[in-house]
């Protein structure tokens, strides 16, 4: 299946491999290979994506899990549509990992992250769909003797176009499960104008159920005999369990055992045909099982256990300060240069330096980390959470000591993850656990206060920018030096900002810090975007000329070098930016906000990692209002998005206002810091939210569709931190250069 | 020890200590797991539920302090969803990941007891359960709109 999809993997790959270009493979299934469902469900797979029950209902296969993003609704759109369903008369399952790695990939794209869900499977399912539907009609066309082209399908139905009579899907799906698939890439798709649910305001299909309290989450799950186990692990970064005195808590009522876990791997967190292979890993930890989840906790809380804290037990935040401020007195590598930044910079007739501080945060999700295993005879049995279920059937049947094929992940709906799901340290404490109780199930759960310390972490950040405008108030030359903590190599939240400025240098620094890295919602853009458009601000104030005007007038197609070798890319991006950009003005209600203390800030990114990246664009307007004693009230959020084409817009408008209310809880409070090697905060009253008395009103505009779906999980966040941190020096508050906002003198308001 | 209460309407009896806090009983020992485990320590409303009719974390609550009490968790709150809050929740498409909204439901569902309709400064105050997934905007326009019905 070449010729879709694969050339941004490939471009992506080169990019942060720094190979050349990778050519790949999609595939689609070449032939229906019968693997039973359970036999409570009754029902024939007709390829892997979907099981055709008696009574025509289909199951459809989800390739994703669900955490919140409405991917299951948005996934069953697009293939429903190819086949023609009567919407409701189908059923949703999360699909089985294990079938994915015995069929070669067959769902092309099973981790949840850079908001790729749809834009990654858009094709193939409807390629699916297609595939499947001809395989009926074939089927339908031996059964009533009626040749193909005088049959089409209707709701779950195959129906004689100039006759009366007709079939169900359920009476033909044996027949069809026999025939061969159809080439995926010749199959006929349905055209656009006959789309019935792609690009639909359809309501969410898991609405029901999450008002009733009936979904499932992992830490819902329930097994016959099941025990419950609470854990702990090491509280600095690195640390490693030496001892622990298990006679302290040995017979009390309800207490079974204590589990020592080993450190170790917890799973690739992106897919290793798509990006280098990276495991975070994990570190020791103790467990108590119980018969209660909280017997256990009691018990663990009693527990003495004797870590080794290793070299980072004297790292503090403070200490990682000092570090930044170390590394970037050296240049770092060379990611962008364009012009003579150097030369620019003597000859400009202004010039100011300023550092940017991103802080540690974390993703906070709802549902505390948990999963429930099974070891016994037949191997491994796990059940929850995750967004790469691949990996956690992986470290699932590696933590169980078993063969993969020994192995099954029941992927379960997931209360949040923000990213903090692709990796799966919990999946393996929670095996390595049940492989110590052999035959007994067991649900591990940790605390709150668990998952904020013993997360993976979106690196901390310091930017120090220098700029310089001539006499015609035009920036001439714009210097970007950043240090990172440890992280992949990801500049690019910095180094793809799309303003035409003639003299460019971008330097990254990686530096080792001691809390694993962890990819989250806003990858790499949520630390840099802000700091861009916060300089830029800087320079417009620098030259005298309001930020929005001068923002505009740095998106200035013809200023783009003709022999830029991504000048194409570069004129696209702006010409984008700047009519989203006026687009936002207008719906705002204007460049500015008159009244003292009244300020509209803009923020915008395409979250663009390399040229030519498919992504959607997303400009944000933030009003705040503040007081002369420094209390701030974020009074209304307004985006405009070009998500190419919104397959479900009800659910684009839900994770725009979703991702607005994550970055504006990150941009005011986010904070983590360390203080011999642990992380200091806690629970939510050392971490706080931001509540519902806080949350301002969104108001959404989708632009025209046009193209194919790009992802809006994430591109919410970087926009709307930008926006505010702009919005606060418009209203006659400080200059943020150091998230979170409230750090600097700043209290909050209800909206 | 024992402890007697009703839990939505039925008379349930515990063995359990008497320390337990009712969000693990009901989720551990009645198999009901509608209302979660968010944060344990009352912050973050995942675990609410009606004691008595007034909204309480579970996660505080003492299975000793319940004996004869009266507890309505979300699976009590309508038979069938067809709580007016529900409905408004359905329709305006309110849950993202949905963890959080047994616990915001029920904390409405309380509102609403006690202010038929309340102003949106009354729904701010009250509400102060945590959502991770931002989902405030709509659930303060699901209240207004149950508050009609």
């Amino acid at each position: 299946m070449s010729g879709f999809a694969p050339t941004r993997r490939a471009l992506l790959k080169a990019f942060v491999s720094g190979a050349g270009l990778v050519s790949f493979h999609i595939l689609l299934p070449k032939s229906a290979l019968g693997a039973a469902p359970s036999a409570s469900e009754p029902g024939v797979e007709v390829t892997a994506w979907v099981v055709i029950e008696p009574n025509d209902i289909v199951r459809l296969r989800i390739p994703q899990a669900e955490l919140g993003q409405g991917i299951e609704t948005a996934l069953s759109q697009i293939i429903a549509d190819e086949l023609e369903l009567e919407w409701g008369k189908f059923k949703t399952e999360f699909y089985d990992p294990q079938i994915n790695r015995t069929r070669n990939n067959v769902y092309v794209h099973t981790a949840v992250l850079n908001s790729w869900g749809v834009d990654m499977l858009f094709e193939p399912m409807r390629r699916a769909g297609a595939q499947i539907r001809h395989m009926l009609l074939e089927a339908a066309s031996t059964k009533l003797g009626v040749p193909v082209d005088q049959l089409e399908v209707s709701d779950n139905r195959i129906v004689e176009r100039a006759g009366t009579r007709s079939i169900g899907f359920g009476a033909i799906a044996v027949e069809a499960a026999k025939l061969p698939i159809p080439d995926a890439n010749t199959v006929r798709l349905k055209p656009k104008e006959r789309w019935r649910y792609i690009g639909k305001p359809l309501g969410r299909l898991d609405v029901k159920d999450k008002v009733t309290g009936k979904t499932v989450y992992g830490i819902d799950v329930q097994l016959p005999g099941m025990v419950y186990a609470a854990v702990r692990q090491s509280p600095v970064f690195g640390g490693r369990l030496i001892s622990y005195d298990e006679k302290t808590i040995s017979g009390r009522p309800g207490v079974l055992k204590v589990v020592p876990i080993r450190g170790g791997p917890s799973g690739y967190t992106t897919p290793p045909s798509l990006w280098d292979i990276i495991d975070f890993e994990m570190d020791d930890a103790v467990a108590v099982v119980a018969d209660s989840w909280w017997t256990a906790q009691k018990a663990l809380d009693d527990l003495p256990i004797h870590w080794a804290d290793g070299p980072n037990g004297s790292v503090s935040s403070s200490t990682i300060n000092d570090a930044f401020l170390e590394a970037i007195k050296s240049p770092g590598r060379i990611v962008r240069q364009e012009g003579d930044t150097a030369q620019a910079l003597k000859t400009a007739s202004k010039v100011i330096e300023a550092d940017y501080h991103f802080p540690y945060v974390q993703h906070a999700p709802m549902e505390p980390m948990n999963c429930t295993a099974l070891v016994n005879e037949n191997g491994v049995e796990a059940w929850g959470g995750s967004q790469y279920a691949d990996e956690a059937l992986r470290i699932a049947a590696y933590a169980a000591g078993v063969a993969l094929k020994d192995a099954k992940f029941h992927l379960t709906y997931v209360g949040g993850a923000f990213g903090r799901r692709l990796s799966q340290d919990y999946v393996s404490q929670a095996v390595q656990v049940a492989r110590a109780i052999r035959g007994t199930p067991v649900k591990l759960i940790w605390t709150r206060e668990e998952t904020t310390r013993r997360s993976y972490y979106p690196p901390v950040a310091l930017t120090r920018f220098t700029g310089g405008i001539d006499e015609k108030k035009r920036v001439t030359a714009w210097k970007a030096q950043a240090v990172f903590g440890s992280a992949p190599f990801q500049p690019y939240g910095l180094s793809r900002m799309p303003f035409s400025v003639p003299n460019v240098e971008f330097q990254y620094i990686g530096i080792e810090t001691p809390p694993p890295f962890g990819w989250m919602r806003g990858v790499a853009h949520t630390q840099a975007t802000w700091m861009n458009i916060g300089f830029m601000s800087e320079l417009a104030e620098l030259a005298g000329v309001p930020t929005l005007d001068f923002h505009l007038s740095m998106l200035n197609e013809d200023a783009v070098p003709k022999t830029r070798p991504d000048h194409d890319d570069a004129v696209a991006r702006i010409r984008r930016q700047r009519k989203l950009l006026l687009e936002l003005v207008q719906r705002a209600g204007g460049r500015e906000r008159r009244g003292k203390g009244l300020g509209r800030g803009f923020g915008i990114t395409d979250m663009s990692y390399i040229p030519g990246y498919h992504s959607s664009c997303i400009a944000a307007a933030v009003d705040v209002a503040l007081d002369g004693k420094g209390w701030l009230r974020i009074e209304r959020v307004t985006v405009v998005v070009d998500v190419g084409l919104a397959v479900n817009p009800q659910n684009v408008e839900a994770q725009v206002e979703g991702g607005a209310i994550y970055a504006l809880t990150n941009a005011l409070y986010g904070k983590l810091t360390l203080k011999n090697g642990r992380i200091e905060q806690g629970n939510f009253d050392e971490y706080p939210m931001l509540r519902l008395a806080e949350a301002p009103d969104i108001a959404v505009h989708i632009m025209p569709a046009t193209g194919t779906p790009s992802g809006i999980g994430e591109e919410g966040c970087p926009a709307v931190v930008a926006a505010v941190v702009d919005a606060v020096h418009a209203a006659g508050g400080p200059r943020i250069r150091r998230l979170p906002i409230k750090d600097n003198n700043l209290g909050f308001r209800k909206a | 020890m024992r402890v007697n209460l009703r839990v939505n309407g039925d008379p349930v009896t515990l063995d359990a200590e008497p320390e337990m806090p009712l969000l693990w009983a009901l989720r551990e020992k009645l198999g009901m797991c509608g209302t979660k485990f968010g944060c344990g320590i009352g912050l973050c409303g995942a675990c609410m539920v009606h004691l008595n009719g007034a909204p309480v974390p579970s996660c505080k609550v003492r299975l000793a302090d319940v004996e004869g009490q009266e507890v309505t968790t979300i699976e009590g709150l309508s038979a069938d969803g067809s709580h007016p809050l529900q409905k408004a929740w359905v329709d305006l498409n309110v849950p993202q990941c949905g963890y959080c909204q047994s616990g915001m439901i029920m904390a409405a569902a309380a509102l609403l007891k006690v202010k038929k309709k309340p102003t949106v400064a009354e729904i701010d105050q009250s509400i102060t359960n945590i959502c991770r997934c931002g989902t405030y905007v709509r659930i303060r326009k699901a209240i207004l709109q149950a508050a009609q019905s």
